[in-house]
């Protein structure tokens, strides 16, 4: 009786022992596989990661040293207007679509044309694309490639008379943008005719040059429009009063 | 209680997993506005903006489509929590710093006109999907997932069958 129940503990006890064992394994077994299918995921992960960026490293270098157009300076992303023998470089960063770059034009352009005629600044004009919109149809893009197209076929005098239109014209903001067809007629007023010149406008010929100027505006550091420097220091007093001012300093 | 919490976590994988996974396969299309929405927290040197800006939304779509599928929940929620951090410091700076730029997201980004920036926006946001990552890195276990741990999913599940 006692040998009887003996035995029958012992295997339970054996029984146990291999139930423990078997999930035991069975645990094991589980982490060699999580363990296996974290190490397979990883190296998935790094090898897309890889290619991935090979790719986009690739597709933005491939618009890179797009053509530029004509009579700039500066990488040719710059329209230069005025003297090169101006003791001052002022450089402006502005996107055709922005309110308070025609702001700054209504208020302070007047100031700088002086200052340019005076032969105590050269301009530097940076054009910049990122007020794009369907609306619009692409406005920024397609005015700073109109500007860019005068400029190649007219030189800087003519951009900047073209740049004063279409800051003077500049449709509003959340509106449909200038046609095609009027930044043809304000290329005409500012000396740039042509079928070159139309066919520029209308078929986006500097499409990829904007794009990268719109790259090169963001390594220069400028993060929104419009933004001046007086001879590389960031003006933030936008008024006559504040050009003027820091132009005389930069003079010292 | 018992049966909520599960649900809850498969809610907050699918959230964080398809907030990731748009975030990320937005990103990819134009490169070149990545590499810009990057540059423009001025926070890296431009080595290394390239490799982050592509890098990136593969990083974001790994971890949301492991979130979606229910494998490795704890490691991608983990993950997450980190990359909003990440994205929470980055997106602080920039506001304390001044920077008028879009915090590029969901793609895009870069400078912006001068008072269109959305910063309490984006940092809600962040601050909300970093709770609902903490909240599944302490309680993964879920329903609909195609990994996770047996003893705490499946068994529950045979439990309640025989209940």
């Amino acid at each position: 009786m006692s040998g009887e129940s003996k035995r029958a503990a012992a295997r339970q006890r054996i029984a146990a022992k291999r139930t423990a064992e078997a999930a035991a394994r069975a645990a094991a077994e589980r982490r060699r596989r999580t363990v296996i299918g974290g190490v397979v995921a990883g190296i998935v992960l790094i090898v897309v990661l890889v290619a991935v960026v090979v790719v986009q490293t690739h597709r933005t270098s491939a618009s890179a040293g797009a053509a530029a157009p004509a009579n700039t300076t500066g990488n040719g992303y710059v329209f230069a207007v005025g003297s090169a023998d101006a003791p001052v470089t002022l450089d402006l960063y502005e996107d055709f679509q922005c309110p308070n770059c025609k702001a700054l034009e209504d208020s302070t352009g007047s100031t700088i044309n002086g200052l340019v005629t005076a032969g105590t600044v050269q301009v530097h004009y940076h054009g910049m694309a990122f007020l794009n919109t369907a609306q619009n149809g692409q406005y920024s893009t397609r005015a700073l490639n109109a500007a860019a197209v005068v400029t190649n076929a007219a030189g800087p005098e003519a951009y900047k008379t073209f740049h004063d239109l279409l800051f003077a014209n500049q449709p509003t903001e959340g509106g449909s943008g200038l046609t095609d067809d009027q930044l043809i007629a304000y290329a005409a007023q500012a000396g740039a005719t042509g079928a070159a010149v139309e066919q520029g406008i209308r078929d986006l010929v500097y499409g990829d040059w904007v794009a990268q100027a719109e790259d090169q505006a963001s390594k220069d550091g400028v993060t929104g429009t419009p933004t001046v420097f007086v001879d590389g220091t960031k003006l933030d007093d936008l008024t006559p009063d504040g050009l003027t001012a820091a132009v005389t300093a930069a003079q010292q | 209680m018992t049966w909520t919490r599960p649900w809850a976590a498969t809610a907050a994988r699918l959230v964080l997993g398809v907030v990731l996974v748009v975030a990320g396969a937005l990103k990819l299309p134009d490169p070149a506005a990545a590499v810009r929405a990057v540059r423009a927290y001025r926070l890296l040197s431009e080595a290394l903006v390239g490799p982050i800006a592509f890098g990136l939304p593969v990083v974001e779509i790994a971890i949301g489509l492991a979130l979606l599928a229910g494998v490795f929940v704890r490691t991608a929620a983990i993950a997450s929590a980190v990359l909003m951090v990440v994205f929470l410091a980055a997106v602080g700076s920039a506001w304390a710093r001044g920077l008028q730029i879009d915090c590029g997201c969901f793609g895009g980004g870069g400078q912006v006109a001068a008072g269109r920036t959305a910063y309490p926006g984006e940092v809600a946001r962040d601050v909300g999907l970093l709770l609902v990552a903490l909240a599944l890195a302490r309680w993964p276990a879920s329903r609909l997932a195609l990994g996770g741990r047996p003893d705490t999913t499946y068994a529950e599940t045979e439990f309640a069958h025989v209940r």
